[in-house]
Parts: structure tokens; C-alpha cells; sequence
């Protein structure tokens, strides 16, 4: 079950992967002069129709690896593919779900949802219908005309996702989409993704700090390091049988089990985060 | 005659534009106040009415009573009566027309070169970095100073009077956009493009929008500065216009007239600021109301 990355995708006998990053290395130059290392050599590859989540503790550079598959990044180091073909400039195969507010406040929800397809040149009209179809799946048909600052949290996100979606991407790339939401809400977003994308075929690259989440939602759990300049230290293949019920998985014995066994690593690299954090908090005092 | 009145006219370049902001937030606290039950609206503009009236009132009583100069503080009936002969046999209109054609061009011109500007230089950095050094300097240049100048390029006419009002425009309008444009979140353009917008796309659907908020919060300002070089450039030369009929009336010592001068432009100012209003509600329909 356990594997290491470089040896793990190797049998899989697939050569055009939806997402591929081969020893993709970022630096950013700090304000001050000098720089640093948000990721170091990471090797990632996402077979398609893969959901794959990355988890790892805070400053581990998930954003980033996310960013470099978007296209939104360029690595300083190593390359991007997607489906066999060099990423340059915005990865066109891919949606992006932000963690923050992504929809544009001065657009109503309808205007947001269709905004993929109408700039893709589709009539306004195709596109409405089009959207509205969306809303009636997210739930938000009755919602078209509001704008984003009238709708709760979980409506906002329910139109991010509309709006992801709508554009039939071969990969979704999700950065702590539901992290800002309540725990009950966010159980239940979770449940409607798996819902959409068990039909779908997509790829999905999920990133999260919440193990459980990760576990429960994906076929694979990726596992980085502590930051700065985190590489991918473990990689856990998840074979729950598919559908799973997100209510009640936390109690299914193989999902405490791949628990225990994951968080047993991440553990390390949480304390290695939380100690460093304690060293620089020591040298200002 | 020159010197106390390009002394005078900078700090008229300031309030004008404050009082345009003034009244601004007080439109904007009425309606908040409208929220509440019925009365009190109506109560604060009764409130606001008697304050008028006691400061009105207790101007021309002073100035009755002989204790305020009736030279320099003519008593506000008088302005009045002036204010009305100036509109009754049509003296003012003719040189409400001039001042309104000189800002209405200059405030075109002005902020349609800030807006480009703004936005060109938003968007290309090398441009920005070119030309920063040299915006910082002509902003910081006191504009009054121009308007002789401008005098001798344009001539007497309006086009002085644009020119000076463009300088005065153009610089709010377009770092007002610059800002605005820069401040746009990284998030909304990274997710536009992500939805596969092009440069063009993101200039309608994110860009403009976003900066539209600062580009109407500088609208009111540069309104009354577009009012301000206009008058300001009438004051110093000029042969019609309500600047050149204020100083007409200073020269006879008239400040009656000075002073309906100066009420009929306040009024002009203010109607238009309601009309800016009005399209700001419109087009910025999306924002959150701030007391919601």
C-alpha cells in the first residue's frame, strides 16, 4: 500500500498523465535581497480521471505546486506537463478552485457561472442555458440574478465550483476550496464534488492540511514535507471501494487504519513545522 | 491685483472639491438614515433646515445690526436679490454657459488621458517605471502657476481654461486608475485567466470594473476641479465666464456680486455632483451598501 513516488506511478503503464511535474524546483526572491525555496525537486504525476490529494503542514508550499500546474507559475527548475504537452502560460486543460473568493463581485451569480464559456465565444444565450443547468445541479437555480456578496459562504462556493465545472475541464485543480466553510457545510460540499466528479473522468489535484478530508476524497494521498523548500516525502495509494459515503467513512476500519499509517509520517513533518516555528519565535524573544 | 489673486485661488482649488466631498458623504449618511423608521430622516432634515436658517438668520441680523461689515459680509438678502437679478434678466447664463463648456471639456479630456494613462501604465510596468519620476514631478508642480502661461499659449479664450482644467483632471484621474488597476486581487485575475480570459477580456471583465470604484471616488473630486480650472483661469484672463463675472464685480468692489458668484456656482457644482451620484448607483449596483 505504502510507496515511494519515484518508484510508485512508474507501474502504471500510462504515458500521458494529466498533470506531470518533473523535479520542479520554485525560488522566490525575497523583498529584502536574497531568496528562498518554496518547493524543492517535486515530482507529482496525476494519471487522468485520478482524484490525487496533496496534504502537508503550513508553509509546505501546496499553494505553489498547484500554482506550477496551472501555468499561474512558472518553476525555476524542472518542467510542467499536461497530457504529454509543455505547460506555457495558463494550463488550458485545467479549472483552478480558489481558496479565497475567486468570483468577480460586480457579476451576478449567472454572469459568473457562463463567464468561462462566454469568453470562450459562446452565444450569451447557450451560455445562460448552460449556466442555469449548473445551478440547478450546485442547487442555486433561485440564486441566478443575486450577486456574490448577497450569498453565504457555502453559495459562493457552490457557484465557484458551477463555475470550474461549466467549462468541462480534464483537471480540476482545487487549493483548500472548502477550508473557509463550516464543518457541516463542508461535509456536505464534499459529498456533491465526489458526486459530480465519480461521473466526470477528470482529474483532480486536490490540496487540503486536513487528513481526513484528503483520505476520504481521493484515490491518492500525496505527503510534503516541512517548508521551506518541501519536497514530496510519501505517497499512500487509497483503495476504500468507490462510492464512498462521506458521512460515514471516518468509522470504516480500512479508513482508520490508512489514517494511522499516514499521519504517522505527516506527524514528523508537523513537528518539524511547529518546532521551527518555535526556534524562530525563540530568536526574536 | 495679480498677486492676492493667485494667493487666493490655491486655496480655492482645495475647497471647492472638499465641499463637493462634503456633501458626498452627507447624501450618503441621509439615506443611511433613511434605513431607520421613517422620523428620523425627516427630522435631520428638518434639523439641517433650521441650521441653515440659524446661520443665515444670524448672519443678516449681525450684519443689520451693524456688527458685521456690510462690505465685506453683504447681508444674505442682498446676495440673494443679486443672485436673482444676475438669473431674471439672463446676465449669468451666458457666462454659466462659457464656465460649464470650458469644465465640461476639460473634465473629458482629463479623464479620458487619466484613464488611458492609468490603465496603459497599470498594465505595462516598464512604462510605469519610465515615467514615474517625471508624473511625481509635474503633479508636484502648484498648477495656478500655469495659468498665465497657458494664458500666452491658449490666448484668452476657453481653450486656456481647458488646458488649466486638464492639469488639474488629469492627474487625480489617472493615479486614482493606476491605484486602482494595481490593486486589483491577484485572485480574481488569476481566476479569470484560469477561465481562459485574454488581456482584452480581462481589461472588461476585471480590470475596469474593479478600478471603477476609484475612478468614481475621483470623479466627484475632479468634477469640482474641472469647475475649479475653469474659474480659477477665468479669474486671471479672460472675457466671459462666471470666474471673469466675479472678478468684474470684485473690481467695482461690488461683493454682492462676488458672492452670488459664488452661490450660483455652488449650486452648479452641486447638481452635478447629484448627476455623478446618480450614475455611480447605476453602474456600481453590485457593491455591498455600506450600512447593510
Amino acid at each position: 500500500m505504502k510507496e515511494s513516488v519515484a518508484s510508485g506511478p512508474s507501474e502504471y503503464a500510462v504515458d500521458e498523465y494529466a498533470v506531470e511535474l518533473s523535479g520542479c524546483t520554485k525560488e522566490f526572491a525575497m523583498p529584502g535581497g536574497g531568496s528562498y525555496f518554496a518547493v524543492r525537486d517535486i515530482n507529482l504525476r496525476v494519471e487522468p480521471g485520478r482524484f490525487v490529494s496533496i496534504v502537508g503542514p503550513t508553509g509546505s508550499g501546496k499553494s505553489t505546486i498547484l500554482s506550477m500546474a496551472a501555468g499561474l507559475l512558472e518553476p525555476t527548475a524542472g518542467n510542467v506537463r499536461s497530457y504529454g504537452t509543455p505547460v506555457q502560460g495558463v494550463n488550458r486543460r485545467a479549472s483552478y478552485m480558489f481558496q479565497q473568493d475567486a468570483l468577480l463581485p460586480w457579476k451576478s451569480v449567472i454572469d459568473n457561472v457562463s463567464l468561462g464559456l462566454t469568453m470562450a465565444g459562446v452565444s450569451k444565450t447557450e451560455a445562460y442555458s448552460e449556466a442555469r443547468r449548473w445551478l440547478e445541479k450546485v442547487g442555486l437555480k433561485n440564486f441566478a440574478d443575486r450577486y456574490p456578496h448577497q450569498l453565504s459562504g457555502g453559495m459562493r462556493k457552490r457557484t465557484a465550483v458551477a463555475q470550474a465545472w461549466i467549462v468541462d475541464p480534464d483537471i480540476l485543480l482545487m487549493d483548500e476550496p472548502f477550508s473557509a466553510l463550516d464543518v457541516q457545510t463542508r461535509q456536505i460540499m464534499e459529498n456533491e464534488l465526489l458526486q459530480l466528479w465519480q461521473e466526470s473522468g477528470k482529474a483532480v489535484v486536490f490540496i487540503t492540511h486536513d487528513l481526513d478530508e484528503a483520505i476520504a476524497l481521493s484515490d491518492e494521498v500525496v505527503i510534503l514535507g516541512a517548508g521551506p523548500g518541501s519536497t514530496v516525502v510519501g505517497s499512500y495509494e487509497i483503495s476504500i471501494p468507490r462510492p464512498r459515503d462521506l458521512l460515514d467513512i471516518r468509522d470504516d476500519p480500512q479508513f482508520i487504519e490508512l489514517h494511522r499509517e499516514i499521519w504517522g509520517r505527516l506527524k514528523i513533518e508537523v513537528s518539524k513545522t511547529y518546532e521551527a516555528a518555535l526556534a524562530e519565535d525563540g530568536e526574536v524573544a | 491685483m495679480t498677486m492676492t489673486g493667485s494667493k487666493e485661488s490655491p486655496k480655492s482649488v482645495h475647497t471647492s472639491p472638499d465641499g463637493a466631498r462634503g456633501q458626498l458623504t452627507r447624501g450618503r449618511s441621509g439615506k443611511s438614515a433613511g434605513r431607520k423608521p421613517g422620523m428620523s430622516a425627516l427630522t435631520m432634515r428638518t434639523a439641517q433646515l433650521v441650521l441653515a436658517l440659524v446661520v443665515l438668520g444670524g448672519w443678516e441680523l449681525l450684519g443689520r445690526a451693524g456688527i458685521i461689515d456690510e462690505f465685506f459680509f453683504p447681508l444674505p438678502s442682498d446676495i440673494l436679490a443679486t443672485v436673482w437679478v444676475w438669473i431674471s434678466t439672463g446676465y449669468v447664463f451666458p457666462h454659466l454657459l462659457i464656465t460649464m463648456e470650458e469644465s465640461i471639456l476639460a473634465f473629458i479630456v482629463g479623464a479620458g488621458v487619466g484613464l488611458f494613462l492609468g490603465f496603459l501604465l497599470a498594465r505595462v510596468r516598464f512604462l510605469e517605471r519610465l515615467l514615474d519620476p517625471f508624473l511625481q514631478m509635474f503633479n508636484a508642480l502648484p498648477r495656478v502657476v500655469l495659468a498665465p502661461i497657458f494664458l500666452l499659449w491658449f490666448g484668452l479664450g476657453i481653450w486656456s481654461k481647458v488646458a488649466f482644467g486638464f492639469t488639474l483632471v488629469f492627474f487625480i484621474v489617472f493615479f486614482n486608475t493606476l491605484e486602482g488597476v494595481k490593486g486589483v486581487d491577484r485572485v480574481l485575475v488569476d481566476n479569470a485567466r484560469m477561465l481562459g480570459a485574454t488581456e482584452k477580456q480581462l481589461l472588461r471583465h476585471v480590470f475596469i470594473p474593479s478600478a471603477l470604484t476609484w475612478i468614481f471616488s475621483s470623479l466627484h473630486i475632479s468634477v469640482g476641479f474641472a469647475i475649479t480650472g475653469a474659474v480659477v483661469g477665468e479669474y486671471l484672463g479672460a472675457s466671459a465666464g462666471v470666474g471673469y463675472a466675479i472678478a468684474q464685480a470684485q473690481g467695482v468692489f461690488d461683493t454682492r456680486g462676488v458672492f452670488a458668484g459664488m452661490f450660483i456656482l455652488m449650486f452648479a457644482v452641486l447638481v452635478i455632483d447629484l448627476l455623478v451620484n446618480r450614475l455611480e448607483k447605476h453602474l456600481l449596483k453590485w457593491r455591498p451598501s455600506r450600512s447593510a
